[in-house]
C-alpha cells in the first residue's frame, strides 16, 4: 500500500484557475520533497490530501484512506503545518499545542504531556509559557511544527516550513524535519520552492509545475553528480588551491571555496592531508551536484 | 570498553544536543468526533468566560453575568428585609422583579453578553487563521460549528438562569417554612426554564450567525447589538405610522421581540408597577414556533458558513 496515491487529481478554482491538472503519483514512506515555483499547486495538493479541499476530479488516498470519504479517520494520523500564520497571539504555546492535541482526539492529560514533550523537541523551553504574540518567526514556525507533531501522526504534511527564517533558523528547521523523518519514523512531505533546501533533507522528490507532475523519483536520480568537489575553508582558500595545484590536481580558489576537478578518487585523501598540513579551518567538503533548477528549464 | 551507545543522531552534535531527548510515540486512546466535539464545546464555554485567557478577558463576561443577576439579588434582599420588618405583604406584591418580568427587564445585559463574547468564540479562529488547524484534525466543519454555537448557548444559559435560581432560593429560604416555600416555588421552575432555554437559544443562534460572518471584532460587536435593537425601533416607527396589524406581524422579524413574545406566551401580559403591557399580541404558539425557527435557521446558516469558508 503506498503512503500517498493520487489518480488524475484535478483542482479547478472558481474563476478558471487550474491549480492541479491530472496529477497521478504514487509515493512510498520517507521524506518526500514537493518542489515547484509559487503557484505550482503544492499547497492545493497538500490540502486535498488532508481532505480540507475537494478535488474537482480524480481521486487520492493517504495511508490507505480515501480523502473524499474517509477524511475524519485519515486526519487522525496526519499532521499538517500550514504555510500561513495560524497562531493566536494571546495564547501560550503550551495551551495552544495542548488544545490542538485534544482536537486530534487525545485525552486531556495525554494532550498536556504530549504538548510539553513536543515543544521541547522543537526547542521551545521557558518561552512556551508566554503568549505567542511575542514570539520570533523562528519560534512561531517551531510551534507550528509542534502542533503538527503533537498527536504522533504517521504522516506530516509541511507547507514551506522554512518560510521567513534566517539561514540559521532554516538549518535548524531542516534538521528537525530530517530527524522527524529518520528517527521518529514519521513519513514527511515537505513542500518548498527552494530546491537547494529540499535536497538537503529529502530522499524522494516530486516536482510540479503549473499543477502538472514533472517528475517523481528518488533524489539521487535527480541530481547526478558532477565531477566537482567543493572545499569550503574559513580562510586560506588561495593557499590551499596553490598547494593542490602543486600536487598535480586541477584546483581553483573561488572566494572561500576551492573547486577541484575530480577525475578519480585520489584528491579526497590529498585534500584532507593538505588541509591538515596547512592547518586551515575546514568548513565542509561536498561533491557538487547538478542543480535542481535545471529541471524547470 | 566500548563507547557508550549513542543516544542521539550521529553527526548532528552541533544542533542536535539540545534536542537530544529522544522522541516518544503515543499509543494511548484516540477519541472520535463526538468526544472531541464535546471537548471543543466545553472549551468554548470556558473561552466565553475568558477562562484560561488572562484577567482582562474575564472582565466583560463576569461583569455582565453579575449585572444581570443584581436585580434578583436586590429583590431577594428587599423581601428578606420586609419579612424581618414585619412582612409587608402589600409591598411584596408590588415587587416588580419577578420570574415573569425578569427577561424583559434585563435582556439588555444578555444582548451585551452576546455582543461581547460571541466574537471571541467565532472571530478569533478566523482572524488568526486557526481554522485550517481545526479542520485538518478529527472534527468536521459541521462539528466545529455545532461546538462553537453550543458553547455560546451554554454560556448564555448560565447568564439567564442564574438570577432565576437566586430568586427561587430566596423565595424558598424567605418563606415561613422551607417546605411550603419549595412547594410554592416549584411551579415557577418549568416556566422560567422554558423562557431561558428558548430565549438563550435565540440569542446564541442569532449572535453566532453574525459573529461567524464578521471576523473583525469591532464590526461584529456593533452588528450583534444592531440586530437586537434596530428591528424593534423600525417596528415601532411602522406602528406609529398607524399600521399596527403589519407591525404586529413584523415584530416577528425582531429576535428580541420574539423572545419577549415567548415570555408573554408563558406568563401572560407583562405587569409592572400596576400597569399591564401586552407585548404578545399574536397567539403564544406563534412566538414559540418563530423562536424555534430562529434557532434552527441560525444553526443552518452557521453550519453553511463553515462548510463554505475557504481555509
Amino acid at each position: 500500500m503506498p503512503l500517498i496515491a493520487t489518480k488524475s487529481l484535478t483542482k479547478r478554482y472558481p474563476g478558471g484557475v487550474t491549480a492541479l491538472d491530472d496529477l497521478t503519483v504514487e509515493l512510498e514512506p520517507g521524506i518526500i520533497g514537493l518542489v515547484g515555483a509559487n503557484g505550482a499547486g503544492k499547497s492545493t495538493l497538500l490540502r486535498i490530501l488532508l481532505g480540507l479541499l475537494e478535488p474537482t476530479a480524480g481521486s487520492a488516498s493517504v495511508l490507505g484512506y480515501d480523502v473524499r470519504t474517509q477524511g475524519t479517520a485519515l486526519r487522525r494520523y496526519v499532521g499538517y503545518m500550514p504555510e500561513s500564520d495560524c497562531l493566536p497571539p494571546d495564547t501560550t504555546a503550551t495551551d495552544f499545542v495542548g488544545q490542538m492535541a485534544r482536537w486530534s482526539g487525545l485525552p486531556r492529560s495525554a494532550a498536556r504531556e504530549r504538548a510539553a514533550d513536543v515543544l521541547r523537541h522543537v526547542g521551545l523551553y521557558e518561552e512556551r509559557y508566554r503568549p505567542m504574540g511575542a514570539y520570533s518567526t523562528g519560534m512561531k514556525q517551531r510551534v507550528k511544527l509542534a502542533q503538527a507533531l503533537v498527536h504522533d501522526p504517521r504522516l506530516l504534511l509541511l507547507d514551506e516550513p522554512t518560510n521567513g527564517l534566517d539561514p540559521a533558523g532554516r538549518d535548524e528547521m531542516l534538521a528537525l524535519v530530517k530527524r522527524t523523518g529518520t528517527e521518529f519514523g514519521i513519513a514527511v512531505v515537505v513542500a518548498s520552492h527552494l530546491l537547494g533546501e529540499i535536497e538537503r533533507v529529502c530522499d524522494h522528490l516530486v516536482a510540479v509545475d503549473g499543477g502538472r507532475l514533472i517528475r517523481s523519483a528518488a533524489l539521487t536520480t535527480f541530481t547526478e553528480r558532477t565531477g566537482m568537489l567543493a572545499v569550503d575553508v574559513e580562510e586560506g582558500a588561495e593557499r590551499l588551491a596553490a598547494a593542490l595545484m602543486a600536487a598535480g590536481v586541477d584546483a581553483v580558489a573561488d572566494g572561500r571555496t576551492v573547486l577541484i576537478h575530480l577525475e578519480d578518487e585520489r584528491p579526497f585523501d590529498l585534500v584532507r592531508d593538505t588541509v591538515a598540513e596547512l592547518g586551515l579551518p575546514l568548513v565542509r567538503i561536498e561533491q557538487r551536484r547538478r542543480g535542481l533548477e535545471e529541471l524547470f528549464q | 570498553m566500548t563507547a557508550p551507545a549513542a543516544r542521539g543522531p550521529v553527526g548532528e552534535a552541533g544542533t542536535g544536543s539540545i534536542y537530544d531527548l529522544g522522541y516518544r510515540g503515543y499509543d494511548g486512546p484516540r477519541f472520535g468526533r463526538l468526544t472531541v466535539l464535546l471537548s471543543l464545546l466545553r472549551q468554548s464555554l470556558q473561552e466565553a468566560y475568558g477562562i484560561g485567557r488572562g484577567g482582562r478577558a474575564k472582565v466583560a463576561p463576569f461583569l455582565l453575568l453579575i449585572l444581570n443577576a443584581v436585580p434578583a439579588m436586590l429583590a431577594v434582599g428587599i423581601s428578606a428585609f420586609l419579612n424581618q420588618a414585619g412582612g409587608s405583604e402589600v409591598l411584596e406584591q408590588g415587587m416588580p422583579i419577578r420570574h415573569d418580568t425578569y427577561w424583559s427587564l434585563t435582556s439588555t445585559f444578555v444582548m451585551l453578553f452576546c455582543a461581547a463574547q460571541a466574537p471571541e468564540l467565532f472571530g478569533r479562529d478566523q482572524r488568526y487563521g486557526v481554522l485550517p488547524l481545526y479542520f485538518s484534525r478529527v472534527l468536521t466543519r459541521i462539528d466545529y460549528a455545532l461546538a462553537r454555537t453550543g458553547g455560546l448557548y451554554v454560556a448564555i444559559l448560565i447568564v439567564t438562569l442564574l438570577p432565576h435560581l437566586i430568586l427561587s432560593v430566596g423565595a424558598i429560604l424567605g418563606a415561613a417554612d422551607p417546605i411550603t416555600g419549595f412547594r410554592h416555588e416549584l411551579p415557577e421552575v418549568p416556566r422560567y426554564l422554558v423562557v431561558s432555554l428558548i430565549g438563550s437559544a435565540v440569542f446564541a443562534g442569532v449572535s453566532s450567525v453574525v459573529a461567524s460572518y464578521t471576523p473583525r471584532r469591532a464590526y461584529s460587536v456593533a452588528a450583534i447589538i444592531a440586530i437586537f435593537i434596530v428591528p424593534p425601533i423600525v417596528v415601532g416607527i411602522i406602528a406609529a405610522l398607524s399600521v399596527p396589524d403589519i407591525a404586529r406581524v413584523l415584530l416577528l422579524a425582531s429576535p428580541s421581540d420574539v423572545v419577549d413574545g415567548v415570555n408573554g406566551a408563558v406568563y401572560g401580559p407583562l405587569r409592572i408597577g400596576g400597569q399591564t403591557f401586552d407585548v404578545a399580541t399574536l397567539p403564544g404558539w406563534v412566538y414559540v414556533m418563530t423562536a424555534l425557527g430562529y434557532v434552527a435557521g441560525s444553526l443552518a446558516i452557521v453550519i453553511r458558513r463553515y462548510l463554505t469558508v475557504t481555509v
